[in-house]
C-alpha cells in the first residue's frame, strides 16, 4: 500500500506516482483529496485505489482494470470512458457520472446528477438513490440501475442498452419505452446487488429503445449529381438542381444527404494569385535542395511534436464514412511521404496505427471507438468540436454502413442510422474544455500534443478560447470542407469559407498578441501544393488535406459516399465493393499525389525567392475578386497575371 | 456543306477545351476518339438513335466495331480496376444490331473537281474514302478481291464476324458516298498501275493491308500441310468447308491465330487444335476475351514452346518443338524466352498454320522504290511516301495492327489528302478530336452495384459459323450503360471540378515526370477565379455561423426547436412557412394543397379561399374587396396604387398591406400610422400575380430597406412581417427570418413539390394526382420546417425566431450591399 497525499502533491505528480505503485502491484491510498480534478485517470493496472475522502472530475477516467473506492462524493463524469474494473462511491455523484462507459462498474450509493450514462456502451452504473434527469441519454448499449426515481426524460434518444428503475419513472425520454424485465434481468441485477452488498426489496420497470428513430423512414432516392454549372452559372433561380431538391424532399419530408463538401462557388483561393513567374518553375531534380518544408508540430506545451516533412497532414476521416482499405492506404501514404494521418471518429484501427508512422487520435462527441489504450498508441489527441461540413451538428452514418465489425469497434447496436451527438457530453464551455484537455494530459503523462478541430464559424472568438484552453495546435475547417454524409443544407449553408476562417484566426489571435504563438492547420478545400503556398503565405502553419488525397487514390468525385455502395471501394462498409479498392495500388497513388504537392510547395517557395516555407507571406499574394480582396485584405488586381502565365493561357 | 464534314477531319470540332468538358480515358484510348461516353449515356436514356449518331459520327465501321473491335477502351475503363469495365463494344453491337442495317444518312454529292485514287478497300482504305468524298471529292476505290472489306471480311471468321455485317457498313458508306467508285477485282500492278493512277488522280492513297502470312521460318515449312493463318483464314471466309486432318497445330499467340485455331475446331474432320505459343500465358498477344473463347470451345493451348521443324511422317505431319524459358528482360522490356537445350520433342499433327505474323508484298511498289522491309515506307507526320501525292495507310503503312488502329490511319491520311487538295502545304498536326454530346448522366440507383455482363457465350453451335455471342438484351444493355462512370461529365462541385479532379488524377499517375509537375502547376496558376454568378444577390450568398466554442447553447441536446409562429392575434399557426396563390392549379391540386396545408399547421395566402381548416390570408387590390371569412386581409400597395388599408369585416379580422420594393418606402410608413396588424413584404413585386416567384431571384434589400425605415419610426416590432419572394428550402426561410421576419411563403417551391414542372407557359401538371399532391406538399413543408429548425439548432438557437441578423455572414459584396450583413473574413462593416 502507498500512500499519496493530495494536500502536499499536485495532482499531476500525485498520477504519475499512483501509475508507478500500480505499476508494481502496490495498491494505494490517496488522502486530502480535496475533492480534486482527474484522480487516477489512465490507469490501467489491476490495483486498488482508496480515496478518503472526495473526488473531483473525471475520478477514475481513462482507466482499464482497477478498483477504485471513493468513500465520500465525485464531481461529474467519474469512470469516464472506463474499460473495466470498477469504482464504488460512497456519496453521490455529479452530472454524467459513467459517462462514455465501455464496461466495468460504477456504484452510486448516493444519488446521481445529470445525464448519467450519457453515451455508455457497456458496463454496468447502479445509483442507489435518485438520479436526476436525462439519465440514460443517447447510450449505446450497457446497463443503468436505478433503485430510487428516474428523474425526467430517461432513457432520452437512447439507441441500446438498458435503464432498470426501482422507484417512479418520472418521464421517458423520447423512443424510449417501458416493457417487463425477464426473470433473468431481475436475477442479474439481484447478483449484481448481492456482490456489492446492497439490500433491495422493490421491483424494476425495464426501459429500452422504442426504435422510432433509429433508422431514416424513407430512403432518399439515389441520384447523381447534376454538373455544378446548373446551378453554378447563369441566372435560371428556379435551376434543375432546385427542382431535383425539392423533388427529393416532397417525397422523404426531410433534408437530402450526400457526402463532399459545400457545392456551390464560394471565394477561395482560386480566387487569389501568387505573385510568381511561372518561368521559374524547373523540372530540374533539385527542385527540392535548397528550401525548408520541414516543420515540428504540437509542442507549446512540451509535448513530444509531430514531425513534418512538409507543411502537409491528412485530414481526419473515419473508418465508417470510410472503408478499412482507404484507411490502410491513406495511413501507407502519410508513412512514405512522411506526414501525419488521422483516425477521424469512431476509434482506431489496428492496421491503421500499424500503416501510420505518425497518427492523430480524435476524440468526438458520440466517445465512439475512445479508449484509453489508443490514446496511449497514438502521436497526437484531439478534440473534435466540429468540422467544415457540418458545423454545428453531429456526424452521420448510414445503416448500411454500420456493419458488425464497425458496430464492434464503435462500441454501437449494428445497422442503426447512427447520429452522434452535436454536442461532448462533458463539454458545455470553455472553461470545461480546459478539464477535459487536462485529463487527456494527465493520462497520458503530458508527452502528446493535443489539437482542436473546429469548422469555422464565430473564428475570431472562437479561436482565443482554443488558444486560452491550452491547445498545442488548431486544425480549422472551412465551409469547403467535405464529409461522407451529411445535411446538404448544412454542407452548402452553415460555416464560412475556409479563407476567411484562415483570415478570422489570425486576426484573433492578434488580437490577443498571440499572433505565431498557436498552429493553425487549415483544410477545407486545398486540393494541391498551389492552394497550400496559398495558404501558407496568408499564415497557416501548415493544411491539411482530405479530398484531394482520396481523390489522388481513385475517388471519381460522385459524391455519393453516403450510400455506402461506394463503386471505386473507398466510401464503403460492403466486403465486394471494399475488395475493389487496391490498398497497395492507391497507397503509391496517394504517396505520389503527396510528393508532387511536395515539389510544387518547394518549387513555389523557390520560386517566389525564398528558403523556407515560412517565408512565404501575404506579400506574395494577390487578390483576383473584390471578395478575396475584402475577405483578406489583400490588394485588389483583377488583372494581375504573371507575365509567363499570360503567354502559357494564350498558348492553350 | 462542312455540317456533312466527318467530323474526323475537322479539327475544330474538337470540344476538349470547354471548361466543363474532360475527354474521358476511354475516348482518348480510342483511336478514332468515339464519344463513348456519350453514347453508354444516351443508351440508359433510352435514345438509340441518338446513341448510333454518336458511335457513327467518327466511326465508318461501326457494326464492324461492334462484333470485333479489340475495344483499346475498355482496359482504359476507370471501372476496370474496380469491377469490370463498361461493357462498351457489346453494347455497340446492341446499338448496331438494332438499327445498323436501316441506318442511312443523305447522300452527299460531290462538288468538287479534283479526284483520289485509294488501293484496298480495307478499314483504311474505306474510311479514308468516306472523309474525302464527303469534303466533296471524287475517289475512286480499287479492290483486288471479288468483296470489299479487306480483313475485316478475308481475315475474320463468320462467327464472330458474319460478312453481311461487313456489307451493313460498306453499303451504308457507299450510299451516303455516291463520289466514291469501288472497282473490283482490280489489283494492284495487274489491272491498275501506279503510274496511271498519278496521271488520272490528283492523289494516290495506298491502302493495301498487309494480308500476306508470314512463314513459319523453320525448316520444312514449306510443305503441304503447312499453311500461314491468313491464307487458312481467307479460304475459309471464301466459303471453302474442306475436311482437315484429325489434329491441328496452330503456332502463334495474336488475334489471328485465335481465329485461325477456333475456325479448324469448326471444320469437318478435326478433333483436336493445339495452339503453341512461346512466351508465356502473361506475354500472349491475343485479347484475354478470344483465349477465353477458345478454351471453352476446348483448344488446348499450351505456353512456352517454339517450333524448329516440320517433317513428314506416317502420312501426316511431325512438328519438332522445343520448351522456352523465361530470362531477364530484352531491350524492349519485354523477357527474352530461349530455348531450353535437350527439351526437343515432337508433335504428331495433320496440318501446321503458322500465325506468326503478316506483312505487305507488292511488286508494283517495290518498282517504285516504295517499299521499306515487308511495309511501305510512310511518314507518320503526313502519312506521305517517298512519291509525290502518293500516300499510305493502315496496315500496309505501319505494319498489322487493328481495325480501329486502320480507321485511325484512314481518317489522318484523309486529312492530309484533303489539306493537300485544298493547297495547305503546312495544315495543323492531325490529331483525334474529342466531341461530347452532354448526355446527362444514368439516374439509375443500382449504377454502383451492377457488375460486368459479358453478352452470352454460345460456342459452336449450327453450323459451326453462326455467331458465337450473343446480343444483349434491352434490359441488359440499359444495365450495362448504367455502370458508366461518365468520367467525362462535369462534377456536382464547383471547386472539384471535372477538370480539378483530372489534375489530382494526374498528380498521382506513376509516370508523371517532374516536367509533368511543372506543366500541371503553371496550369493552375493561370486558372481564374470561377465566373460570378449573373443577376441579384441569393439568399444563396448568406451562410450561417454555427456555434462552437462561443455562442453554446444552455440547452444543447434538445434536437427539437420551437416552430410556434404568432402572426397577429387570433393568427398563432404551429410554424413559419405559409403557402401561396395556387389559383390557377388544377382543382386536385388546389385541394390537396389545402388538405397539406392543414395538417402542417400553416397557412394559405391568396385571392382565393383554398380550403377550410387553416387561416386564409387574402390578398385584395381594392379597401373594401375583403371577404368576411378570411383571417386576414391584405391590399396590395404597388408603385403607383393608393395607400389605404382595407376594411375588417368583422371583429378579429386581421389588415395588413403587401409591400414591395417600389412601394416600401410610402407604404411602411402609412402602415404604422394606420397600426396595420401585419406586413407581407413581397420580394418578387408581383405576389399576386400568377406564380410571382417564377420571376426569379427577390429583391432581398427590401428586407434590409424596411427594417431600417421602421427602426426610423421606432416601430420594429410594431407588427409581424412575412417574406414572399424565391424562397426553396426551409433554409431559405431561416436566412430570411434571420434578417428580420417572421414567417415566409412558398409559391413556386410547393407547386415544384406538388409534381408541378416550369415550362414556357409558366407551370403545368402533366400527371395531377390528388393524393400524391397531398402527401408531397406535407412532406415539403415538413422537410422545409426540419430545415429551417436545423439552421436554428446550428447556431445555437432552440426556437426558430430567435435566429438574428448577426448569425449570418454574406459571401458576395453584392449581398452585403443588398442585406446589411458584412461579409465573413477580415473585420469590416457592411
Amino acid at each position: 500500500m502507498v500512500t499519496i497525499d493530495l494536500s502536499t502533491l499536485p495532482v499531476r505528480d500525485a498520477n504519475e506516482a499512483i501509475r508507478a505503485a500500480a505499476a508494481a502491484g502496490e495498491d494505494i491510498e490517496v488522502v486530502n483529496p480535496d475533492a480534486r480534478h482527474h484522480i487516477g485517470v489512465g490507469l490501467v493496472a489491476p490495483v486498488t485505489v482508496h480515496v478518503k475522502g472526495s473526488a473531483g472530475y473525471f475520478c477514475a477516467g481513462l482507466s482499464h482494470g482497477a478498483r477504485f473506492e471513493v468513500e465520500s462524493n465525485v464531481g461529474w463524469g467519474v469512470g469516464d470512458s472506463m474499460y473495466a474494473g470498477s469504482v464504488v462511491v460512497g456519496g453521490n455523484a455529479g452530472a454524467i457520472a459513467g459517462v462514455a462507459l465501455r464496461g466495468g462498474e460504477v456504484v452510486i450509493k448516493g444519488n446521481l446528477g445529470s445525464r448519467a450514462g450519457q453515451v455508455m456502451k457497456a458496463g454496468t452504473l447502479l445509483c442507489c438513490g435518485n438520479a436526476s434527469f436525462l439519465a440514460g441519454y443517447m447510450m449505446y448499449g450497457g446497463r443503468i440501475v436505478i433503485l430510487g426515481d428516474s428523474g425526467d426524460r430517461v432513457g432520452e434518444d437512447m439507441s441500446g442498452g438498458t435503464i432498470f428503475v426501482g422507484g417512479k419513472v418520472e418521464n421517458l425520454g423520447s423512443d424510449a419505452k417501458v416493457v417487463e424485465p425477464t426473470a433473468e434481468d431481475l436475477a442479474d441485477i439481484r447478483a449484481f446487488l448481492d456482490r456489492y452488498g446492497i439490500a433491495f426489496g422493490g421491483t424494476f420497470k425495464k426501459i429500452v429503445n422504442a426504435g422510432t428513430k433509429l433508422r431514416y423512414g424513407v430512403n432518399e432516392p439515389i441520384s447523381r449529381p447534376l454538373p455544378h454549372p446548373v446551378f453554378s452559372e447563369g441566372e435560371t433561380y428556379w435551376n434543375a438542381k432546385v427542382v431535383e431538391d425539392i423533388h427529393a424532399k416532397s417525397l422523404i419530408g426531410r433534408y437530402r444527404i450526400r457526402g463532399y463538401g459545400a457545392s456551390k462557388p464560394l471565394p477561395h483561393f482560386g480566387d487569389i494569385a501568387l505573385k510568381v513567374d511561372p518561368a521559374r518553375l524547373t523540372p530540374t531534380q533539385d527542385a527540392l535542395d535548397g528550401v525548408n518544408l520541414a516543420m515540428t508540430l504540437g509542442d507549446r506545451h512540451g509535448a513530444v511534436p509531430l514531425k513534418l516533412s512538409m507543411p502537409v497532414l491528412i485530414a481526419p476521416m473515419s473508418y465508417g464514412a470510410l472503408s478499412k482499405s482507404t484507411k490502410m492506404a491513406l495511413a501507407r501514404a502519410s508513412r512514405l511521404a512522411g506526414i501525419v494521418e488521422n483516425t477521424g471518429e469512431g476509434g482506431m484501427l489496428p492496421e491503421e496505427r500499424a500503416e501510420a508512422s505518425q497518427l492523430i487520435y480524435q476524440c468526438l462527441s458520440g466517445r465512439l471507438g475512445w479508449n484509453i489504450h489508443d490514446m496511449l498508441k497514438a502521436d497526437a489527441l484531439e478534440i473534435y468540436i466540429s468540422q467544415g461540413a457540418k458545423p454545428g451538428l453531429g456526424g452521420q452514418l448510414m445503416a448500411k454502413k454500420v456493419t458488425k465489425e464497425l458496430a464492434a469497434i464503435r462500441g454501437i447496436p449494428e445497422g442503426i442510422d447512427l447520429r452522434s451527438p452535436s454536442r461532448h457530453p462533458d463539454i458545455m464551455g470553455a472553461d470545461d474544455l480546459v478539464i477535459k484537455v487536462e485529463e487527456f494530459r494527465e493520462a497520458t503523462g503530458y508527452t502528446k500534443p493535443i489539437s482542436i478541430k473546429m469548422g469555422a464559424g464565430r473564428v475570431r472568438d472562437d479561436i482565443k478560447i482554443a488558444y486560452k484552453d491550452g491547445f498545442d495546435f488548431v486544425q480549422l475547417d472551412g465551409l469547403q470542407g467535405s464529409t461522407g454524409a451529411a445535411s446538404t443544407e448544412v454542407l452548402e449553408n452553415v460555416g464560412i469559407p475556409t479563407l476567411a476562417a484562415l483570415q478570422e484566426a489570425l486576426d484573433g489571435l492578434k488580437d490577443i498578441d498571440a499572433k505565431n504563438d498557436m498552429p493553425i492547420v487549415m483544410m477545407g478545400g486545398i486540393k494541391d501544393g498551389v492552394d497550400a503556398v496559398k495558404a501558407l503565405a496568408l499564415g497557416a502553419s501548415a493544411v491539411a488535406m482530405g479530398t484531394a488525397a482520396i481523390i489522388a487514390g481513385g475517388c471519381i468525385s460522385c459524391m455519393q459516399c453516403h450510400v455506402g455502395n461506394c463503386v471505386v471501394g473507398i466510401a464503403t462498409q460492403d466486403p465486394e465493393h471494399e475488395a475493389r479498392y487496391q490498398t497497395e495500388v492507391q497507397a503509391q497513388a496517394i504517396a505520389r499525389f503527396f510528393e508532387v504537392v511536395r515539389r510544387q510547395i518547394a518549387m513555389l517557395t523557390k520560386a517566389l525567392g525564398h528558403s523556407d516555407f515560412q517565408q512565404l507571406s501575404r506579400d506574395d499574394l494577390v487578390a483576383l475578386t473584390p471578395e478575396a480582396a475584402a475577405i483578406t485584405g489583400l490588394p485588389y488586381d483583377p488583372t494581375y497575371r504573371a507575365a509567363s502565365a499570360e503567354l502559357l493561357t494564350k498558348v492553350a | 456543306m462542312s455540317s456533312c464534314k466527318p467530323f474526323s477531319l475537322d479539327l475544330s470540332a474538337d470540344q476538349s477545351a470547354l471548361p466543363h468538358y474532360q475527354p474521358p480515358p476511354c475516348q482518348v484510348a480510342c483511336p478514332i476518339g468515339t464519344d463513348v461516353a456519350s453514347y453508354v449515356g444516351l443508351i440508359w436514356a433510352g435514345d438509340k438513335e441518338g446513341a448510333l449518331e454518336a458511335i457513327t459520327a467518327t466511326n465508318p465501321l461501326s457494326a464492324v466495331c461492334g462484333r470485333v473491335c479489340d475495344a483499346p477502351c475498355e482496359p482504359a475503363c476507370r471501372r476496370t480496376k474496380s469491377d469490370g469495365p463498361v461493357a462498351i463494344r457489346a453494347l455497340k453491337r446492341w446499338v448496331l444490331d438494332a438499327l445498323g442495317p436501316t441506318y442511312k444518312l443523305p447522300p452527299v454529292q460531290p462538288d468538287k473537281p479534283q479526284k483520289v485514287a485509294i488501293i484496298g478497300a480495307g478499314p483504311a482504305g474505306l474510311t479514308a474514302a468516306q472523309d474525302i468524298a464527303l469534303a466533296g471529292y471524287r475517289v475512286d476505290l480499287y479492290e483486288a478481291q471479288s468483296r470489299p472489306g479487306g480483313m475485316a471480311l478475308w481475315g475474320i471468321p463468320d462467327f464472330r464476324l458474319p460478312a453481311s455485317v461487313v456489307q451493313e457498313d460498306i453499303d451504308r458508306i457507299l450510299s451516303r458516298c455516291p463520289g466514291i467508285t469501288l472497282h473490283l477485282d482490280a489489283p494492284l500492278g495487274e489491272t491498275v498501275t501506279l503510274d496511271a493512277l498519278r496521271e488520272t488522280h490528283d492523289a494516290v492513297l495506298l491502302a493495301i493491308g498487309a494480308s500476306k502470312g508470314k512463314n513459319l521460318g523453320v525448316p520444312g515449312d514449306d510443305l503441304d500441310g503447312v499453311i500461314d493463318g491468313v491464307s487458312f483464314l481467307n479460304r475459309i471466309n471464301g466459303g471453302d468447308r474442306p475436311i482437315l486432318p484429325a489434329h491441328v497445330v496452330v503456332v502463334g499467340g495474336g488475334d489471328v491465330a485465335m481465329d485461325a485455331c477456333r475456325t479448324a475446331k469448326r471444320l469437318p474432320g478435326v478433333k483436336k487444335v493445339t495452339v503453341l505459343y512461346r512466351r508465356g500465358p502473361d506475354e500472349i498477344p491475343a485479347r484475354k476475351y478470344e483465349l477465353e473463347a477458345a478454351l471453352a470451345e476446348g483448344i488446348e493451348i499450351v505456353y512456352g514452346v517454339a517450333p524448329t521443324a516440320v517433317e513428314e511422317a506416317n502420312g501426316g505431319l511431325s512438328l519438332g518443338c522445343v520448351l522456352t524459358r523465361a530470362g531477364a528482360a530484352g531491350t524492349d522490356g519485354r523477357k527474352v524466352w530461349t530455348p531450353v537445350a535437350g527439351s526437343e520433342f515432337d508433335i504428331a499433327c495433320g496440318l501446321v498454320i503458322a500465325a506468326v505474323g503478316q506483312k505487305t508484298a507488292s511488286l508494283e511498289l517495290a518498282k517504285h522504290g516504295l517499299m521499306d522491309g515487308n511495309h511501305i515506307a510512310t511518314r507518320e507526320g503526313d502519312m506521305g511516301t517517298r512519291l509525290d501525292k502518293v500516300y499510305a495507310a493502315g496496315d500496309a503503312a505501319f505494319g498489322s495492327s487493328t481495325i480501329v488502329q486502320a480507321m485511325y490511319q484512314g481518317h489522318k491520311a484523309a486529312y492530309y489528302v484533303v489539306a493537300a487538295l485544298e493547297g495547305n502545304a503546312h495544315p495543323v498536326p492531325y490529331r483525334t478530336p474529342y466531341r461530347t454530346r452532354a448526355v446527362p448522366v444514368a439516374q439509375d440507383p443500382r449504377w454502383e452495384i451492377l457488375g460486368l455482363a459479358e453478352p452470352p457465350f454460345k460456342g459452336i453451335s449450327g453450323d459451326g459459323f453462326s455467331d458465337a455471342e450473343a446480343n444483349y438484351d434491352d434490359q441488359t444493355a440499359k444495365e450495362q450503360a448504367a455502370r458508366c462512370y461518365r468520367c467525362d461529365s462535369e462534377t456536382g462541385s464547383a471547386d472539384y471540378s471535372v477538370k480539378m479532379r483530372e489534375a489530382i488524377f494526374a498528380m498521382a499517375r506513376p509516370d508523371t515526370k517532374p516536367a509533368d509537375v511543372v506543366r500541371l502547376t503553371s496550369e493552375r496558376l493561370a486558372m481564374r477565379p470561377h465566373e460570378p454568378r449573373i443577376g441579384r444577390a441569393t439568399f444563396d450568398d448568406l451562410v450561417f455561423l454555427p456555434a462552437n466554442l462561443t455562442r453554446l447553447v444552455i440547452d444543447p441536446y434538445r434536437e427539437a426547436c420551437k416552430t410556434k409562429t404568432p402572426l397577429g392575434e387570433g393568427l398563432t399557426l404551429a410554424q413559419p412557412m405559409l403557402v401561396a396563390s395556387l389559383e390557377t392549379t388544377p382543382d386536385v391540386i388546389r385541394s390537396a394543397a389545402a388538405a397539406a396545408i392543414a395538417s402542417a399547421g400553416g397557412a394559405h395566402i391568396g385571392r382565393e379561399k383554398l380550403g377550410d381548416g387553416f387561416p386564409w390570408l387574402q390578398i385584395v387590390d381594392a379597401p373594401n374587396a375583403g371577404a368576411p371569412e378570411a383571417a386576414a386581409v391584405l391590399l396590395r400597395i404597388t408603385k403607383t396604387s393608393d395607400l389605404a388599408m382595407p376594411k375588417a369585416l368583422r371583429r378579429g379580422q386581421l389588415r395588413g398591406l403587401i409591400v414591395t420594393p417600389e412601394s416600401a418606402e410610402r407604404a411602411l410608413p402609412f402602415a404604422v400610422e394606420q397600426n396595420a396588424d401585419l406586413i407581407v413584404l413581397d420580394g418578387t413585386g408581383h405576389l399576386g400575380e400568377t406564380l410571382a416567384d417564377l420571376s426569379g431571384a427577390p429583391d432581398l434589400s427590401l428586407m434590409r430597406r424596411a427594417i431600417t425605415i421602421l427602426r426610423g419610426l421606432k416601430a420594429e416590432e410594431r407588427f409581424p412581417l412575412v417574406w414572399f419572394g424565391g424562397l426553396r428550402s426551409g433554409t431559405d426561410l431561416a436566412k430570411a427570418m434571420s434578417l428580420g421576419v417572421n414567417a415566409g411563403i412558398a409559391e413556386v417551391s410547393a407547386a415544384l413539390a406538388m409534381g408541378g414542372t416550369i415550362d414556357a407557359a409558366g407551370m403545368s401538371f402533366p400527371e395531377p394526382d390528388a393524393q400524391k399532391a397531398e402527401a408531397a406538399l406535407a412532406a415539403f413543408l415538413k422537410a422545409a420546417v426540419s430545415e429551417c429548425s436545423m439552421m436554428a439548432r446550428c447556431t445555437g438557437k432552440t426556437d426558430v425566431h430567435n435566429l438574428e441578423p448577426e448569425d449570418l455572414r454574406t459571401l458576395s459584396l453584392a449581398a452585403e450591399t443588398a442585406t446589411g450583413i458584412v461579409m465573413a473574413g477580415l473585420k469590416r462593416t457592411a
